[in-house]
């Protein structure tokens, strides 16, 4: 990981200058709307197929219980001797293991038939969070892992949590007894034992170094030990994770984008293909919970889930097109994550928190107001087509009594409101309706069907007879 | 060739469910160019045939030979149509992309759908009287026009042999004319075409060859021969009482029975 970070820089120093990297990414706010515009499309692209699978409520038993991947690493890496980071291959391992863990588990419990699916999964993630919590506490006494961070994550310090990275005057520096920059000093030898005063006659000294040894270049910066600084450039710690794991969840989409359609919405015909939905199933659910590792830093194992699922179920009411969502939900999660940043620091409130409230207000507002799906263009639409059936329903009354002996009670302009047991007003109203589109005529206090109207009436009869 | 005289030869093949046999030791052969009803009762295994028969789900024993090869070799030769009620309809796609999924099969890993995808599978959406609604949403389509899109994507395919499993289950009166002529059609360009059926009054006028099923295979063969009262009598355990069928019984003695 620290070698790709470099590789980064080393690409962005053809474009900008040390300084200019390192103001970015010492900018909150910069680094901030990074990390979160990275955690917005790297969710969004996976949540896609998420909530159209039915497993939103997975996602969430899978962000918890990634944490218990990575504890279980975390620790097989101590008793290795090696230095735990969370970028390392064996944490990844086993936040993936974690994930799928969690859905096997679900499914074995779940196939016993005494326990029902929702209840499995709700049985085994939390099993499987408290074993992280246990093993921290037990085993992992001075871990940063505080409660916050694991809720809601810590974006706004983001930027803080960096790896450095030197690129000139780096060469460490020695410093021997015989460098100029030696700086000599005496001790006495024998003071301490003895318990006598340096000052005393019988004290012996000796000359010493008192600043050799090897410095790294920042050290022998700090010491004054060279004259200029070493170039060092600062990367957040989260940046190249996120971005390859955003960039390994695109690739999979874009190249496994018809097999994945299928097995989504017909696992049969996949395995009939021979397209193994099964193995597509769990490499979506690795790639989860790797995002969900490389968002956790950020945005907290909780409110992560917010990420995942709502971007997609609103681009679910704004598309009736598969890539098109592919395209709406990251957009869509992106400008949530943008305005709950500058919301959350104009209000000074939690950055995350004011992400997923801003993904949710985004939400509600397609909700009601998307062109097609939408609840208000439902209800409209609701509206329209029960007028649209009274004023049938009244047409069809007026065309099979109209030459009839009994016509003339039917369709008196004051009594008709009788016959079809509805109110006056309402009676009123259609027959308003019906005289605008010039489907009737009133003569004499008789409602008459026009020509038009008749015409109406059979064509929508044949419409019905067909079926 | 000798082999490809059986679309669809099935021995032995047993399906349990929790050690609970939902199909027993089924025999079954099903010769090239048949159009063929598999009927039975609720839970009698006719699905389960389908699904086993295509390696969908597991078996307990037997082996099932399409055109005289395993499963695996003969795939591309295979199409299918499962239940409506097996997929979600609010998915985000169109009628034309579902045909087209028909061809994924083809495809293979990794490779897009081109034009001539397209065009083929607008086609087969043609052939089911469908073309007016090929970038009509799948959400937006009746019930029918739902079947007829899935029997559009099986003809896409190009298959040879064709499992249909419930295509006449709740649709109207137009779809399911269009789906009996389709199947004829099927028939007369020598396809073999096996369809799960529920209704024992269409049998005869739509199907030539007809499998009784109750766990066991009762009888199977032509229709003149197998679909006779005493065979359906036995596949239902005569609780269908009297059927209002005119039977023609003479033929039972060359139907083969199971």
């Amino acid at each position: 990981m620290s070698g790709i970070e470099r590789l980064l820089i080393e690409f962005l120093l053809n474009f900008f200058t040390a300084e200019q990297l390192n103001a970015f990414f010492g900018d909150p706010r910069a680094v901030a709307l990074l990390i979160g515009a990275l955690v917005a499309v790297a969710t969004a692209l996976c949540g896609v197929f998420l909530v159209l699978r039915k497993l939103a409520m997975t996602v969430d038993a899978i962000s918890h219980s990634v944490l218990f991947g990575i504890v279980a690493a975390f620790l097989a890496m101590l008793a290795l001797g090696q230095t735990p980071d969370l970028s390392a291959p064996l944490l990844l391992i086993g936040a993936a293991g974690a994930g799928v863990g969690t859905v096997v588990l679900t499914e074995l419990i779940a196939r016993s038939r005494l326990v029902k699916s929702d209840a499995a999964l709700g049985l085994v993630f939390p099993f499987l969070f408290a074993l992280a919590v246990i093993l921290v506490t037990r085993y992992v006494p001075n871990v940063h892992l505080d409660m916050d961070s694991v809720l809601v994550g810590e974006i706004g310090v983001a930027w803080a949590n960096a790896n450095s990275h030197c690129f000139a005057r780096c060469e460490p520096v020695t410093i021997t007894a015989d460098d100029p920059r030696a700086e000599m000093a005496r001790r006495c030898l024998n003071c301490a034992a003895e318990g006598i005063s340096p000052r005393s006659p019988r004290a012996v000294f000796e000359t010493y170094c008192s600043n050799c040894g090897t410095f790294s270049a920042a050290e022998a910066w700090q010491r004054r030990l060279i004259a200029a600084p070493p170039e060092l450039v600062f990367v957040p710690r989260a940046l190249v994770p996120l971005a390859l794991i955003a960039l390994l969840n695109a690739l999979f989409v874009l190249l496994f984008y018809k097999e994945l359609k299928l097995a989504s919405f017909d696992p049969d015909l996949a395995a009939a293909f021979g397209f193994r939905p099964a193995l597509l199933s769990y490499a979506l659910l690795i790639l989860v919970s790797l995002t969900a590792v490389a968002a956790f830093d950020a945005v907290g194992a909780v409110l992560v889930v917010a990420f995942f699922v709502i971007p997609a179920a609103a681009a679910y009411l704004l598309t009736h097109r598969l890539w098109q969502m592919f395209l709406i939900a990251p957009i869509l999660s992106v400008s949530a994550a943008i305005s709950g940043y500058e919301a959350a620091r104009a209000l000074d409130i939690s950055i995350s928190a004011a992400m997923v409230t801003a993904l949710f207000a985004l939400f509600l507002l397609i909700w009601l107001l998307a062109p097609r799906q939408g609840l208000l263009s439902a209800l409209i639409r609701r509206r329209r087509q029960r007028l649209l059936f009274a004023e049938q329903l009244l047409l069809g009354h007026l065309y099979n009594h109209q030459h009839t002996p009994e016509a003339e009670s039917e369709s008196a302009q004051v009594t008709l409101h009788e016959h079809l047991s509805w109110t006056s007003g309402k009676t009123a109203r259609c027959l308003a309706r019906l005289r605008a589109k010039r489907l009737v005529t009133f003569e004499a206090g008789q409602v008459r069907l026009t020509e038009r109207g008749e015409a109406l009436v059979r064509a929508f009869r044949e419409g019905l007879m067909a079926g | 060739m000798a082999d490809e005289q059986y679309a669809l030869e099935i021995n032995d093949l047993t399906v349990a469910y929790h050690q609970q046999p939902v199909l027993w030791d089924v025999d079954l052969r099903v010769p090239s160019g048949a159009l063929m009803a598999i009927v039975g009762p609720n839970g009698a295994g006719k699905s389960t045939l389908i699904k086993a028969a295509l390696g969908l789900i597991p078996r307990a024993a037997g082996d099932v030979r399409f055109f005289g090869a395993p499963l695996k070799r003969a795939r591309a030769r295979i199409g299918y149509v499962p239940q409506r009620n097996s997929v979600d309809w609010d998915f985000p796609t169109t009628a034309l992309d579902v045909v087209t999924m028909g061809l994924y099969g083809k495809l293979g890993w990794l490779r897009r759908p081109d034009r001539s995808a397209r065009q083929a599978a607008l086609a087969a959406l043609d052939q089911v009287g469908m073309a007016a609604l090929a970038e009509r949403p799948i959400s937006q389509l009746s019930g029918g026009q739902q079947q007829r899109v899935f029997l559009a994507r099986a003809l896409a395919q190009g298959a040879d042999l064709y499992f249909m499993d419930e295509p006449f289950a709740a649709v109207d009166a137009v779809t399911e004319r269009a789906i009996v002529s389709l199947l004829h059609a099927l028939r007369d360009q020598g396809k073999t075409v096996i369809v799960v059926h529920h209704d024992l009054q269409t049998v005869r006028e739509y199907f030539d060859w007809v499998t009784l099923l109750n766990v066991e295979v009762i009888a199977s063969g032509t229709v003149e021969s197998a679909f006779t009262e005493a065979n359906i009598a036995r596949t239902y355990g005569g609780r269908l009482g009297a059927l209002p069928l005119a039977l023609n019984s003479s033929h039972e003695a060359d139907a083969y029975v199971a």
